[in-house]
């Protein structure tokens, strides 16, 4: 109010002056459609530039033609850039500061300073040069206690974890688009995105219910501002390519592989009576697989609108030409977000409709680059389809060329997704009292064709069919949504309340069909499905879910100074037993905003803000119909002659009395900003407990089970973990610089486990009550055998020989339990190794001057042991794997302590659970690395341009780290074997131009 | 979507029938029991791993296989106790059917079901207890100490080991009550079924394992010269024991019937939702010689040699040798065959190295089928009337400290068939004491059915009721070089699945892993 009122004395000052022009006649105000005063309005460059101001009505006139660009500005507002035509109505939005930033908390919003949960925000500058991937992966490196892995592969996703494992049945956060329930990535378009806010803790997601156990992720596209037409451009083109192996050539492989038989046939393994009688190739299978890609990214978005009324519509197309032989993806996306006011009322809707196209890739090509010899011919006319593979005499292996395996069983996946949703809204008391109905449905159909031609890529494949396959999963989703808002403020006293009912039902069904022998006209198998002549089979099923909610919340701050907050929700879910169905879960919060305080008079501290919040999610994240035993009619058997009966048994086991899972996260933070807040930041402590955790724990093969371990409400998990986030920026003269960081750390527990085990074992790891879930459990190495000698010094503490049978070069192995024998009781808990990182970190530095724009996105992990899978699956030739170019193994001459002697058809070294194979997989990524320029303003006005930027970026260029596999971040082996690298898709490299325009 | 009600939440799974709903009629037991039968087309059972497992570690058969752990299992070298491929697979599979038969026995009582006959709620437990106890058979043949089942499952059960005396004592008493309860005969679209005489073949060889002479000779007695004898005898041509054309003859007492029916032209099994999931056999895939197939099991020489040891009446080799092994000098042994087509190539064309040309390889069930395919539907002739008949023998021997006149009758029958002289005369084993003394007539037995049933799974059971004592071991080392690293105490089964072991606190490793 306070501006206003100033802006209106400057007004009647200038009045005079105002009404002695004449040419264009235009009025201003603000975004609630109240007129503006004193806004100044300029036309022209450098001295020809000249001004006027609005008076008391938000009125102006100015002498300038029609077309002319026009400039607003007034203190405490945005300056807006519009063309002049007659009878103008310019809207001009307020210059928000960062404590009165308003931050979407779920059904609403608050201001910052009003703010009791732990929320972070990644606003639509910082996504600018990171529109060509997902919507994860954009925020990669930007927030504290985020956990982004992304996985590389063209089309593919990005997974998300805050704030560590909470649960054991999808760590993924709920993610909400424009107030309504989203799925993973939706196919959204980076681009379309206005803010991103992420809840992390129970206070701020507990309105959310059920599905907020994980966190929250609440995306907010761009919608059209009021000032006519703005057309924006956003082109992008990147040059992409995955890391290499160093992997051994032909002739280096030949000499490691006839050591190795060599070994075999002096220590006189069975059946090995001589050398390989190699392929004379010398393929570089990588070279032949991996390729330089293409990558392009284009946007662009048609916004504006007046005082009644706004629209964004946006277009996007997207092409990945793929970095691996065979793989491609293309999508093209359209959006249409629209609003409108009539007094009372208001409505909007966001349409998007995301259709996309991605060559599959067959197999994982990266334990193939290990497995295949690089003897092995590329081509080989004597084996069906005319690819190269193993011969039981040339090259003992089963490995399957990459090319081949692709050539003959491709598939490409095409999805369309279709969201809509669209809200209405009353407002009875304007400001005060409005009521909301929001209804969103979205229907996605995802097919994928596959054509499997004639054709061989492994040694003792046999003569498999020709084959078409048609898949589909269709699913949609309606989500209703009534909710009721009250704001007001009396005196002192600020009052906020929420209520609301949300029904949520989900259907998905699957299809499968195949049908051999398609018919070939030359090269070309003819995929209808009519035209083919063999055996056909199809396959069908679906699920159904929904979700039933009432929920509410009351805000209550006094005098700015004390803030209160309680949330309660009742959520009722089809995937629990009807008895189990319904949980009621809340939290409370409290802030005290100490800088408010009389007392507190420190003028360079701008905010200095405690807040504690306490609550209680449920999480009902499991199989549709995990409550319910089901008979499998699949099983069959024959007798005579082709006679087919029908049988029909319980195949997976069921845990008929499941409940909901409970997590109660205890939560503390200072939020604190200074001078003239320029620094900002927040520290947060949280607790949390997740009790009666739905967990597949896996169960004995004993029982029988098949189809996975069944959920059962297993035991407790404790995660607590610390997060900083702080931030510094300021300007001097023309430069402009900011500097971000957030660290993390998360720590977690097993407090008690299913069926009253103590203990799980997975067979490189163990899960133990007391401790974090799946810690490295494996032999333990102790160097290798120099001599004959220490081979026989290698006793127990009976003097007993452990590894009697061991040969110089051998692995010595620690007998753990000193029985003289190396068996299953001498794996370990590898100490001071676990897989838990123990800091995650980021920082972010931007700086500007004048035109020029630099900005630097980086990461981290700290502390972390991963297992070196691709290491592992070499397995120094006791197979005939490929090895890398640093394999020095022991031999008579060069007395290794590292690496052991090679010995095919012996897997006494080569055992997958050696602590060998562990690396430290600590890391730091400069993610993103951008260069950008912008066209200053004196030439965009000339040619009436609002902005023109250029930007070149540099992703994954640099990674500090001593891990030696491809790519230290990568997707792990689930829960119990966190830190377990099994040949993973590495992280694209690549190099980024981008353009962007706005008129 | 109703405000006030609860009906939004109700969503019925149609995907399957709800076990509440189950296990109410005949028809629902009858199809607890095909889901059993079911069990015979899987991985780790009769479709591909228990062949090369049983036949590997026995002496008559040796794996090369590429891979390298696949080979290991066989040679008494365990790295890793879990490996997924054989082991794992071999006993989760064996337990998903034993708790299939479960669900069927804990059902069978129940005098709510109304059954069209008691015969048929009879038929139905007999076949059930009779396919429970062939699984419980096999894997007590290669752990001795598994857990026993006897009812279905609950996720969070923790058996602890059952000892072999325990085990094949249940299974002693479900096979007599199953014999009870079976037909002397079935028609022929239900040839498949166990009947009376594959229940007392499957008893005989459960009382063999557990020493139990006098009840197995009983059994052997009934299948070989009580009601058995009008109803089995050996077939003229040895090779129709294995030859796709002539299953179900009448030397079988229980073979497990394979199909194409469900042909979906590539390599899928074990997928327990696909009712497409083939229905056939990948034994042909797994023994073919090297350069085809996976080539993961081979012929040990010793067997072609003593094949050629002793020649028929007429002086010609013994003719099971030809359907047993391909081998370099077959056509010079068998002219009167002709050159045969080893999958449409001689010998010669393989082009073998010469240490490879001294390879032998395993023909028996071989259907050349060319190309060779993944799966055949060649019958698996599990338990036959020759393996009844040296049984016999062995157990006769043991009752009697030394071979009958009965003993040595039947094991006329098994060589006269394939023109081989009465043991009385046989100019290669001539040694008088074959016909009196029990050592000897044991040590002959040895090679008789070794030669008869090679590569049958049958050689691992004989060796281990024989014993793998210090003069054995010896014996056995001299054949197989894989025996080198057999200790005693140990090596006589296998380690259970490591994770088996370690997720389950009631559950004991075996002796000395």
């Amino acid at each position: 109010m306070m501006k206003r009122l100033l802006s209106a004395v400057a007004a009647l000052l200038v009045t005079v002056t105002v009404f002695a022009q004449s040419g264009i006649k235009g009025n201003v105000v603000a975004s609630d459609g109240e007129p503006l005063p004193g806004v100044v309005v300029t036309t022209g460059d450098g001295s020809a530039k000249t001004g006027v101001s609005t008076d008391i009505d938000g009125k102006f006139s100015i002498n300038a033609p029609a077309g002319d660009l026009l400039e607003f500005s007034c203190i405490g507002y945005k300056p807006v850039r519009v063309e002049a035509f007659e009878g103008m109505t310019v809207v001009i939005e307020e210059d928000v500061k960062l404590l009165d930033e308003a931050v979407v908390i779920g059904y609403g919003t608050v201001k910052k300073k009003d703010l009791l949960g732990s929320v972070s925000t990644v606003r639509q500058q910082s996504l600018q040069d990171r529109k060509s991937g997902g919507v994860i992966s954009s925020m990669q490196g930007l927030v504290s206690g985020v956990n982004i892995t992304s996985s590389g592969q063209p089309g593919s996703y990005a997974s998300i974890q805050i704030r560590g494992i909470g649960s054991f049945t999808g760590n993924s956060p709920l993610f909400i688009v424009d107030g309504s329930y989203g799925g993973n990535e939706l196919g959204l378009n980076v681009e379309d995105i206005e803010s991103i806010q992420i809840l992390k803790d129970a206070s701020s997601a507990s309105i959310y219910g059920s599905r907020a156990a994980s966190g929250v992720v609440i995306i907010t596209t761009k919608k059209g501002n009021s000032n006519g037409l703005k057309v924006k451009f956003d082109g992008n083109t990147q040059l992409y390519w995955l890391p290499r192996y160093d992997l051994m050539d032909a002739e280096t492989y030949k000499k490691y592989d006839d050591l190795a038989y060599t070994n075999a046939i002096l220590q006189g393994v069975s059946g090995v009576k001589h050398l390989q009688n190699h392929y004379e190739g010398d393929t570089d299978w990588q070279d032949a697989m991996l390729r330089t890609a293409l990558l392009q990214n284009y946007n662009v978005s048609f916004s504006g609108g007046g005082k009644e009324s706004n629209y964004y519509a946006s277009i996007n197309y997207k092409d990945d030409s793929g970095a691996l032989q065979y793989t491609g993806f293309n999508q093209i996306g359209f959006r249409i977000n629209t609003s409108g006011r009539k007094g009372i009322f208001e409505f909007g809707e966001n349409f998007f409709f995301t259709s996309s196209k991605t060559d599959n890739l067959n197999g994982n090509p990266w334990s193939e680059f290990i497995a295949m010899p690089p003897t092995v011919p590329l081509y080989d006319e004597t084996h069906p389809g005319g690819y190269g593979y193993g011969n039981a005499d040339r090259a003992n292996t089963y490995a399957l060329n990459p090319l081949a395996e692709n050539e003959f069983a491709h598939g490409v996946n095409t999805q369309k997704y279709l969201y809509g949703d669209v809200y209405g809204k009353i407002d009875f008391i304007k400001n005060i009292l409005n009521a909301k109905v929001n209804v969103s449905y979205k229907n996605y159909f995802g097919q994928t064709d596959l054509v499997r031609k004639k054709g061989n890529w492994a040694m003792g494949q046999g003569d498999d069919a020709a084959h078409i396959q048609y898949s589909t999963a269709y699913h949609n989703k309606l989500l209703v949504e009534p909710t009721l808002n009250y704001n007001q403020v009396v005196g002192r006293h600020s009052i906020g309340a929420v209520a609301g009912y949300s029904y949520d039902f989900f259907h998905e069904d699957y299809r499968s069909e195949t049908k051999l022998d398609p018919l070939v006209v030359g090269d070309k198998y003819i995929t209808s499905f009519n035209s083919a002549t063999g055996n056909q089979t199809c396959t069908g099923s679906y699920i159904e879910y929904a979700l039933m909610s009432y929920f509410g919340r009351i805000n209550y701050s006094f005098d700015d100074r004390y803030l209160l907050q309680f949330t309660g929700r009742r959520d009722g879910t089809s995937r629990l037993p009807e008895a189990q169905r319904w949980g009621t879960f809340g939290s409370a919060s409290l802030g005290w905003r100490i800088s408010r305080e009389a007392f507190f008079n420190v003028p360079w501290i701008d905010e200095l803000k405690l807040r504690a919040n306490f609550g209680t999610l449920g999480n009902s994240n499991i199989g549709a119909w995990d409550y319910m035993a089901t008979i499998n009619t699949a099983p069959r058997a024959v007798f005579g002659k082709d006679g087919k009966v029908i049988g029909k048994t319980q195949s997976n086991l069921t845990n008929l009395d499941l409940e909901w899972e409970k997590k109660t996260t205890a939560n503390i933070g200072v939020d604190f900003a200074a001078l003239d807040t320029r620094f900002n930041a927040s520290l947060e402590y949280y607790y949390s407990r997740s009790t009666d955790l739905l967990l597949a724990v896996p169960i004995l093969l004993t029982t029988g089970n098949e189809g996975g371990a069944p959920t059962v409400n297993a035991g407790s998990l404790q995660n607590t973990g610390f997060e900083l986030e702080a931030g510094w920026h300021d300007t001097k003269g023309d430069f402009s610089y900011s500097v971000n960081a957030n660290l993390s750390t998360t720590y977690n527990k097993i407090l008690s486990f299913g069926y009253g085990s103590t203990v799980q074992y997975t067979s490189v790891s163990k899960s133990e009550i007391g401790k974090p879930l799946g810690i490295w459990y494996l032999y333990k190495t102790d160097g290798i055998f120099q001599d004959a000698g220490e081979v026989q010094a290698h006793v127990n503490s009976e003097g007993k020989v452990i590894q009697p049978d061991a040969m110089p070069g051998d692995i010595r192995y620690v007998d753990t339990n000193d029985d003289g024998q190396i068996s299953s009781e001498d794996r370990q808990v590898i100490e001071g190794k676990s897989p838990w990182a123990k800091l995650y970190a980021g920082l972010n530095l931007t700086c500007a001057w004048k035109g020029i724009d630099l900005s630097v996105t980086s990461y981290g992990r700290f502390g972390q042991w991963v297992y070196n899978g691709a290491r592992a699956a070499a397995a120094d030739f006791s197979t005939n794997q490929n090895n890398f170019n640093d394999y020095v193994p022991w031999t008579q001459e060069v007395h290794s302590d590292i690496i052991p002697r090679p010995v095919y058809g012996d897997t006494r070294n080569s055992r997958a659970d050696q602590d060998r194979w562990l690396e430290n997989g600590s890391f730091f990524r400069f993610s993103d690395i951008t260069l950008g320029y912008s066209i200053p303003d004196q030439l965009l006005r000339k040619i009436k341009f609002d902005q023109i930027r250029f930007a070149l970026t540099a992703k994954n260029l640099i990674t500090l780290t001593k891990y030696s596999g491809l790519d230290p971040e990568f997707s792990d082996g689930g829960i119990y074997t966190i830190g377990y690298d099994g040949c993973s898709f590495p992280n694209p490299k690549a190099v980024q131009l981008a353009v962007s325009f706005t008129f | 979507m109703g405000l006030c009600s609860c009906d939004g939440l109700d969503i019925p799974n149609e995907n399957g029938l709800s076990t509440g709903l189950f296990w109410k009629t005949q028809d629902d037991l009858n199809a607890g029991m095909n889901a059993v039968y079911g069990m015979f087309y899987r991985q780790g059972t009769w479709t591909r791993n228990i062949h090369v497992q049983l036949n590997g570690m026995a002496d008559d058969g040796v794996s090369y296989a590429g891979w390298t752990e696949v080979a290991e299992w066989t040679k008494f070298k365990y790295t890793d106790y879990s490996f997924w491929e054989v082991p794992k697979k071999i006993w989760a599979e064996h337990y998903t059917a034993i708790n299939r038969a479960n669900q069927v026995l804990d059902h069978i009582d129940d005098p709510e079901i109304k059954f069209d006959s008691e015969e048929n709620r009879q038929l139905i437990k007999g076949q059930t207890l009779w396919l429970r106890s062939f699984y419980y058979f096999y894997l007590t043949i290669l752990w001795d100490t598994e857990p026993l089942l006897l009812t279905t499952s609950s996720a969070g059960d923790k058996p602890s080991n059952s000892s072999e005396d325990q085990i094949f004592t249940k299974l002693e008493e479900n096979l007599t009550e199953a014999a009870e309860l079976l037909p002397l005969k079935w028609g022929p679209d239900d040839l498949g079924r166990p009947t009376k005489g594959s229940a007392y073949a499957l008893l005989a060889k459960v009382y063999a394992q557990h020493h139990k002479w006098k009840e197995a000779a009983e059994c052997l007695e009934w299948i070989i010269d009580g009601e058995g004898r009008n109803l089995y005898s050996l077939v003229a041509n040895w090779h129709d024991n294995f030859d796709p054309r002539t299953e179900d003859n009448s030397e079988s007492l229980y073979e497990i019937h394979f199909s194409l029916c469900n042909y979906v032209g590539f390599d899928q099994t074990d997928n327990y939702l696909d009712p497409n999931a083939q229905l056939a056999t990948q034994l042909e895939c797994l023994q073919s010689p090297k350069g085809e197939g996976w080539n993961n099991i081979e012929c040990n020489r010793w067997v072609m040699e003593y094949f050629k040891r002793e020649k028929t009446v007429d002086g010609k080799n013994d003719p099971r040798l030809y359907y047993t092994c391909w081998y370099a000098e077959s056509d010079a042994d068998f002219p009167e065959y002709g050159v045969q087509l080893i999958y449409n190539k001689t010998w010669d064309q393989y082009k073998y190295s010469a240490a490879d040309n001294k390879r032998v390889f395993i023909k028996k069930y071989s259907t050349d089928v060319v190309p060779l395919y993944y799966f055949t539907d060649n019958n698996y002739r599990s338990l036959r009337l020759a393996d009844m008949l040296l049984l016999y023998a062995d157990a006769l021997n043991e009752l009697n400290n030394g071979p009958t006149a009965k003993a040595i009758e039947c094991v006329d029958r098994v060589r006269t068939r394939v023109n081989l002289p009465k043991l009385a005369e046989s100019r290669y084993y001539t040694d008088p004491r074959i016909l009196t003394d029990h050592d000897a007539f044991l040590e002959h037995l040895k090679i008789e059915r070794g030669l008869e049933l090679a590569f049958e799974c049958i050689r691992w059971m004989d060796l281990k009721r024989w014993g793998f004592t210090d003069k054995n071991l010896a014996d056995l080392r001299e054949r197989d070089a894989d025996y080198n690293a057999f200790e005693q105490n140990k090596h006589e089964r296998l380690p259970i699945p490591q994770i088996e072991v370690d997720n389950n606190p009631n559950l004991e490793q075996n002796l000395n892993y």
